[in-house]
Parts: structure tokens; C-alpha cells; sequence
């Protein structure tokens, strides 16, 4: 008698008929391949169950023990996020599901296209009777003014007036990048030529309405995309960070 | 109260998230959205059915809706997370948890779905189908596909070279 190899995973998983199951049993005396065909399937069972057992075992996170209202902390660094997301319950959302996110890949855009976006967005980031915070220069875009300022010396993550700069990295060409935030607009800063140039920036704070914010997801899509284009390993630690800045932001790694 | 029940399903909504997902954040992300949806639509349980098949049906849906698009950057973003809880277990079961939870990983999502149901959390074939809403015939192949193709990645990384 032949028993269909899921017959005899039902056998080892407990799912089958006594009379089935006393066939089988006879089954398996007889022949030790079918024996041995229920034993791999009852050791990857066990494996598995094994493999997850712990976690049954973990204190379960405050911020599923209670989904209440809690105001959404508005972090930009990946650091402060996960550090918060620690120490404090975390932000419950509304239970409505979140709008399917808008997927493009930013560098497909090309220089044209960031030209018109900047030109869209670019009265968004001029603060109340001060200058403008962002200047085309020749086929660039570089920061100016306040933002420029607070892309030289903000430390990344807090939150220090109309801009907030979040993650630093190092980019693959070399040189930094930091992301910040500003009004209804964030963006990406690089540092070229002794300039913040701005390669890309759009609009804030909308796709992570309401539900759910991981961190990094203050940063719209198309930013995230920007920095996962030009990421060179990790973002800066505060240390790395500051060395940077003490340096003027002058070369990477 | 039905919240209180639902609140001690969380650690097995919390280990079939980790089936589903593989990071720890994505998966608690998962489960903290399935709470919520739960919540808000309690109204939709039949008392005298199984609270834990309708909480698992929610996290499938919360999963293919929501968070599956977010796995991408969470890899970029947390990558230091995974191996969390090493706790004091040797490191050679360490390893073996960590290889089939990788394998698990690389399953198709269908895969990991029943996977995550019958052999993580431990679900009779028919609830499993009942949380797929899928027959149970269906379910069983679909199981014993999914075994196959783990006994075949596991084979595969045997001979670790990480």
C-alpha cells in the first residue's frame, strides 16, 4: 500500500481519521521509507515551532497592549524614532486603512522633473519675510539662508524651529547628504562644491497621516527613494555626525 | 470584554506576524494594525466562532494590504534588528533559528501563510482553512508544497557559508 506524501503529512501533523491513522501506523512497521517520510515530516514541525517558540515569551510592546490615542511625535531621525518607539507607547493610529502609498523611483525623474517639482514647492519653503530658503543656481538647487544654515550646524533629530534635519549619511560619491524637513516640504540635501544642493524635495507629512508612522516615514516616498539612491552603508551615528560638522561637511568616508 | 480577549491573543499574533514578515518592527507594525482594524469592527465577530481564526484572518489582510509594501525600506532601515532575542540558547540553535526563519522568508507569501498558520502556530488544517478561506483540499497541498519547498532551502543552507 502507497500513501500520498500528503497523507502521511497529515498523518505526522495529527489531522487524519483513527481508522486512517491505525493504517498507517501499520504502514509504517512494514516499510521504513514510509516511516521515514513521517519523521521528516514530524522533525520539520517541531523545527519550525521551535524556531518560534520564543516569542511567545516576550514581554509583548506597550504599544500593542494599549492602542489608544496618543499624539504622533514628530521625529525625523531613524535613531530618535526607534529610541522613542522604546521608551514610550508609540503612536496609535486610526483604524481606517491607510491609503495605498505612491510608489516612483526619483531618479527616473531626471533634472526636469526636479526642476518643476522645486518650482512647485519652492513658495512652501520661503518662511514669512525671510529669503527665500531655496535658489536655483545655473541647472542646480542649493539651500540658502535658514535651511542652509540649519543643514551646516542642526543636529540631526531634533527639533530646532522651521527646519528639522534628520538622518546624515555618507553617499556613495563621497560626499554627505542630510534630509530635513521645512513647512509642508522635505527634502534631501547634498553637499557639493561648499553648497547644500537639493536634489530632491516634496511634499511633507501627508502619506503618513493618521495611521501608522515607522520611522523614516515622515519622509515622503519620493525622499526616501532619494536616499536610498545614494546611501553609502548607514546612516551617521550622533558621533559620526558631529565629526562631520566639525569638518564643515567637507568629503565622506 | 472583547478587547481583553483579544489582548491575550498577542503573543500568538505577535509569532505568526514574525512568520509573515521576518523583522520584528515590520511584524509588531502588522499586528498593531490588525489590533486597531479588530477593534474597530468588532461588531463583525460572531460570538461562538473562534476569535483567533477572525484575528488571523485580519492580520493575512492587514498584511497583503499594508505592510508587504513597506518590507523593502525596513530592510534598508533596520537590518541590526533581525537575530534580536538571542536570550542564552547555544549558538548552534541559534543559527538553526535563525536559518529556518530565513527560510521561511524566502517562501512564496501562500507559502508562508499556511506555514505560519499549521507549523508556527499550530492551527487544525481546518481552521488554517478557515482563516485562508480557502477549502480545506486546497489547504493541504498548498501545505504540503510549502514543505517541500522549506525542506528544499533548508537543504540549500546546510552548509552555511555566512
Amino acid at each position: 500500500m502507497t500513501y500520498s506524501d500528503e497523507t502521511l503529512m497529515a498523518y505526522a501533523d495529527g489531522e487524519l481519521e483513527p481508522a486512517e491513522r491505525a493504517a498507517i501506523e501499520q504502514a509504517m512497521q512494514a516499510d521504513p521509507a514510509i516511516a521515514e517520510a513521517v519523521a521528516r515530516h514530524r522533525a520539520l514541525r517541531q523545527d519550525i515551532a521551535a524556531a518560534f517558540a520564543g516569542i511567545l515569551d516576550e514581554p509583548v510592546p506597550a504599544r500593542l497592549q494599549a492602542p489608544a490615542a496618543a499624539p504622533v511625535a514628530p521625529v525625523v531621525s531613524l535613531d530618535a524614532a526607534r529610541a522613542a518607539r522604546k521608551t514610550a507607547p508609540a503612536p496609535a493610529p486610526a483604524p481606517a486603512p491607510a491609503p495605498a502609498r505612491r510608489r516612483w523611483s526619483w531618479p527616473e525623474w531626471g533634472a526636469l522633473a526636479a526642476m518643476l517639482m522645486v518650482g512647485v514647492l519652492v513658495g512652501k519653503v520661503v518662511p514669512q519675510g525671510g529669503q527665500p530658503a531655496i535658489a536655483g543656481n545655473g541647472n542646480q538647487v542649493v539651500a540658502q539662508g535658514e535651511l542652509a544654515s540649519a543643514l551646516d550646524r542642526q543636529v540631526g533629530g531634533r527639533d530646532a524651529g522651521a527646519v528639522r534635519v534628520g538622518v546624515s549619511f555618507a553617499a556613495r560619491d563621497g560626499g554627505y547628504c542630510r534630509s530635513f524637513v521645512m513647512g509642508a516640504s522635505a527634502g534631501l540635501a547634498c553637499r557639493e562644491g561648499g553648497q547644500w544642493r537639493i536634489p530632491v524635495l516634496a511634499e511633507a507629512g501627508q502619506q503618513a497621516e493618521g495611521a501608522y508612522r515607522q520611522a523614516g516615514t515622515e519622509l515622503p516616498p519620493a525622499v526616501l527613494d532619494a536616499i536610498d539612491a545614494r546611501i553609502a552603508g548607514k546612516p551617521l551615528d550622533a558621533a559620526a555626525e558631529e565629526a562631520a560638522r566639525a569638518r564643515g561637511w567637507k568629503g565622506g568616508r | 470584554m472583547l478587547a481583553d480577549e483579544i489582548a491575550a491573543l498577542l503573543p500568538r499574533m505577535r509569532r505568526f506576524a514574525r512568520a509573515l514578515t521576518f523583522h520584528r518592527e515590520d511584524a509588531d507594525d502588522l499586528v498593531q494594525i490588525a489590533m486597531e482594524r479588530a477593534l474597530g469592527r468588532s461588531e463583525q465577530w460572531e460570538p461562538g466562532t473562534r476569535l483567533d481564526s477572525w484575528i488571523f484572518r485580519i492580520i493575512k489582510n492587514a498584511w497583503i494590504d499594508e505592510v508587504r509594501s513597506r518590507t523593502r525600506r525596513a530592510e534598508l532601515f533596520a537590518p541590526e534588528e533581525e537575530g534580536e532575542h538571542v536570550g542564552d540558547d547555544t549558538a548552534q540553535a541559534h543559527q538553526q533559528r535563525l536559518a529556518i526563519q530565513k527560510a521561511i522568508s524566502l517562501l512564496s507569501e501562500e507559502h508562508r501563510l499556511v506555514v505560519g498558520l499549521v507549523l508556527v502556530d499550530g492551527l487544525p488544517y481546518k481552521e488554517a482553512a478557515d482563516v485562508l478561506e480557502i477549502p480545506i483540499g486546497t489547504l493541504t497541498s498548498r501545505l504540503a508544497r510549502a514543505r517541500e519547498a522549506l525542506q528544499q532551502l533548508l537543504a540549500d543552507s546546510t552548509p552555511r557559508t555566512r
